[in-house]
């Protein structure tokens, strides 16, 4: 028997709530990490098995699996499936889907956002599949160059594409709510009243399951992508919804410039990553003093070669900090730089700003440790963590509580 | 140790240089140094060279000076030390010559800052004194790298941005007279308040230029001073303090301890106090630098640096005249040249020379500080030699 157990979504800070904008460090695997852990934080349901279903995935070749296992604090012998896909191909997943299993998915593009659903043993609300259509009609195909290709043509798209799989499907009730649509044709296929999803990717099927979870009866939802479609039913039981959806702000007023590209040295890359990534310090095991990076030799009493990694707190407040405004090539300028102090063990770090305007944080202001892409080096995304000051994005209080004493 | 004694020192002018590299700035800088040698240099004399360089920007530093100098028969060395370059060169001449092993020695720094653009040159030297995985891709670049130190120290002290802008006014109106000066125009503390932002708390008027320049500094045993000069300037103290490389690791960034450390060690090795020095050029590449500069050097205590800005006593003619070259700020700044170049000022401050007299100067201090913030240099100079 799998179940539900939590399921957690993810709305940048950025865009209208029509349409949010993925922030400038942002992209689909820090959303799906976001939308991860507010599902872990709903949840002690172990995690054996990751599958990211996205159409923006940050590297087609390399390196997206150890950034998720990394963020949502899993070993990194997890299992991880990453998935090329849309809304029918989550409900697919969810449906089909093992205890311990964790289905994210997140896009860049139609609406930014991510929504992740655990899978446990039960209780929850069960998801059952109720059919699915592959059927082709690719107005919108992106080819290999990265080139958009578009059709411009609504009325062709209902009757041939949503329509067409709708009677495919064959269903024997009207849908609570179809994901994958815009709000006015969602209102079409759907039952009355529909919630409203943010954007038509792969995650508002997680954003229609949370919709109907939250609905506390028994619902069938559909998620359509040009001429797919699936179906699935949530099944009796309660499934708690975390939901890290700040109010919208106008879009980031940035300037980008021309200059060379910001250097990567992979062999740092790789020394940092498991501390970078996962936000854990170096722990001196004879006194105890922690290093934030990890170093050979301890910052107190000079005990060498044996720190072993331990988790970071993720509550900081800011020490010290500024805000560069002239232009520096490979960043958007003006941007906020911070020494940030964590809460309750003294340690210190310097940190991108985000989740908010430059300036924003003064010395003193609250706030949390998040993962960010801190820059793209030459091409190749730099994954670590940012601060995001209280009162923009409402976070839970989940992550000391999941990730402390972890297996990584 | 035997004493040592600045017998000639000279600069080419701070400016952007487009038209001449580094290896026309480093002989124009000799050439330069040697019309200061009351006597006469003859370059068979020099016995060994250092040379302060921070960025390599036309090939092997260390043959480029042995080569455009002439003086291929004689060990050259190179020192990069952020921008303490220029002064760790010196220091290292210094036990040199002090040590007995040679006489005569030239101590040269150049840097060409604009051999390429200026948004270029924020990868590349922040390249040089960031951490790879955790500092450089954010973006610390070199004013935030400053501004986050100044912005605590604003936080904690009384001084505020109007006491950045009295030190720009102050550092401009010294430049004026200097004619190997980049930026020769006053400037009011309107002006310096409403510049562009640079990074908060620096405007456009709280930074140094970008500057390109060579100087070069002869320096020489106790027992052959005579031959060269009957008005020798004693190098007194000499000192590099060192201290965390990562912000973060740095407990309280509203002082800046690899300064207090040279000083400590400078002053210990002159058997002096920081009331005894009477013109000092201290390292003003942002505004608030010199400011907590005062206080690591001794000049003013804890959080009371603006102290000395709201009485004008570190203006020429207040108390302890600082930066009477124009200082970094006005000066210009090519990072291996700065520290010689503040010798080179205070070289001729000691002699009565300066175009900026500080009256009745006898003891100078020079101060440096750089990379990460953790690295400083202080070179105590006397016009006598106890």
């Amino acid at each position: 028997m799998s179940a539900l157990a939590a399921i957690g979504t993810y709305l940048p800070p950025w865009g209208s709530e029509k349409a949010r904008l993925g922030g400038l460090d942002e992209d689909a695997l820090t959303m799906a990490v976001e939308a991860g852990l507010a599902a872990r934080s709903a949840s002690d349901v172990a995690v054996t098995k990751v599958v990211f279903i996205s159409r923006s995935l940050p590297l087609v070749i390399g390196g997206n699996s150890a950034v998720l296992l990394a963020g949502l604090g899993l070993a990194n012998d997890t299992e991880v499936i990453e998935q090329v896909g849309g809304a029918p191909a989550v409900l697919d997943a969810l449906a089909t889907a093992g205890p311990g299993t964790m289905v994210l998915a997140a896009d860049l593009d139609e609406g930014a956002g991510a929504g992740a659903a655990l899978i446990g043993p039960g209780p929850g609300a069960t998801v059952t599949s109720r059919g699915r259509v592959h059927r082709s009609l690719p107005v919108r195909a992106q080819s290999l160059d990265g080139v958009l290709h578009e059709d411009d043509d609504p009325r062709l798209v209902r009757e041939r594409g949503t329509r067409a799989s709708f009677q495919g499907l064959a269903l024997d009730a009207v849908p609570f709510v179809v994901a994958g649509l815009s709000p006015r044709e969602t209102a079409a296929f759907s039952g009355p009243n529909p919630p409203v999803l943010p954007a038509t990717g792969a995650f508002s099927a997680i954003f229609a399951l949370a919709a109907a979870a939250e609905s506390g009866a028994e619902q069938l939802i559909v998620a359509v992508e040009q001429a797919t479609a699936s179906a699935a039913a949530l099944g009796a039981g309660t499934t708690p919804v975390v939901r890290v959806e700040p109010e919208p702000h106008s879009p980031e007023k940035r300037r980008t410039h021309p200059g060379p590209d910001i250097k990567i040295a992979f062999t740092a890359y790789d020394r940092a990553f498991d501390s970078k990534v996962a936000w854990e310090a170096g722990e001196c095991p004879s006194c105890g003093t922690l290093a934030l990076p990890p170093r050979h030799r301890c910052l107190e009493c000079g005990e060498e070669g044996t720190s072993v990694l331990v988790a970071l707190p993720r509550t900081a407040f800011v020490y010290t900090q500024t805000t560069i405004h002239i232009p520096v090539p490979g960043l958007s300028t003006p941007y906020s730089l911070a020494v940030i102090e964590l809460d309750g063990v003294g340690v210190r770090s310097l940190a991108t700003v985000t989740d908010s305007e430059p300036d924003t944080a003064g010395i003193g202001s609250t706030g949390r440790m998040v993962l960010r892409r801190v820059a793209t080096r030459s091409g190749v995304p730099d994954y670590g963590y940012a601060f995001s000051p209280d009162g923009i994005v409402h976070r839970p209080a989940y992550v000391e509580a999941t990730i402390s004493g972890g297996t990584r | 140790m035997r004493r040592v004694a600045l017998v000639g020192a000279g600069m080419t002018p701070f400016k952007e240089h487009f038209d001449l590299g580094i290896k026309d700035l480093v002989p124009m800088a000799v050439t330069e140094m040697e019309a200061t040698v009351d006597k006469g240099l003859d370059r068979g004399d020099i016995q060994a060279a250092w040379f302060g360089e921070l960025s390599t920007t036309d090939g092997f530093p260390t043959g480029i000076l042995a080569d455009s100098c002439g003086l291929l028969d004689i060990p050259v060395s190179r020192v990069e030390n952020a921008c303490a370059t220029g002064q760790d060169a010196l220091r290292n001449a210094f036990y040199a010559v002090s040590s007995g092993y040679f006489d005569v020695a030239l101590v040269v720094g150049a840097d060409k800052v604009r051999e390429t653009s200026s948004r270029a040159t924020f990868w590349e030297w922040m390249g040089m004194t960031r951490d790879m995985a955790w500092d450089f891709p954010l973006g610390l670049v070199a004013p935030a790298n400053f501004a986050l130190h100044v912005q605590r120290y604003l936080h904690e002290s009384p001084a505020t941005k109007e006491h950045l802008a009295m030190i720009a006014v102050k550092n401009h109106m010294h430049a004026l007279t200097n004619p190997k000066a980049q930026l020769r125009h006053t400037i009011t503390v309107e002006q310096a308040m409403n510049a562009p932002m640079v990074a908060e708390p620096f405007g456009l008027f709280d930074c140094t230029p970008q500057s390109d320049g060579g100087a070069a500094v002869l320096i020489v045993g106790e027992e052959v001073v005579d031959r060269y000069t009957d008005k020798p300037v004693w190098i007194r103290g000499v000192g590099l303090g060192l201290d965390r490389v990562m912000h973060q690791h740095k407990v309280d960034m509203t002082m800046f301890p690899a300064t207090q450390k040279a000083a400590k060690a400078s002053f210990k090795m002159a058997g002096l106090m920081p009331k005894d020095i009477d013109v000092a050029e201290v390292h003003d590449c942002f505004t608030g630098v010199e400011l907590i500069s005062y206080e690591d050097l001794g000049f003013a205590e804890r959080f009371e640096g603006y102290k000395l800005v709201e009485a004008h006593d570190t203006t020429v003619g207040g108390k302890i005249p600082v930066n009477p070259s124009g200082g970094l700020k006005g000066k210009g700044h090519p990072p291996g040249a700065t520290g010689i170049a503040q010798c080179v000022e205070l070289f001729e401050q000691l002699r009565g020379e300066s175009t900026n007299q500080v009256e009745g100067a006898k003891v100078a201090l020079a101060h440096n500080i750089g990379g990460p913030t953790a690295v400083a240099a202080v070179t105590i100079l006397g016009s006598s030699k106890d």
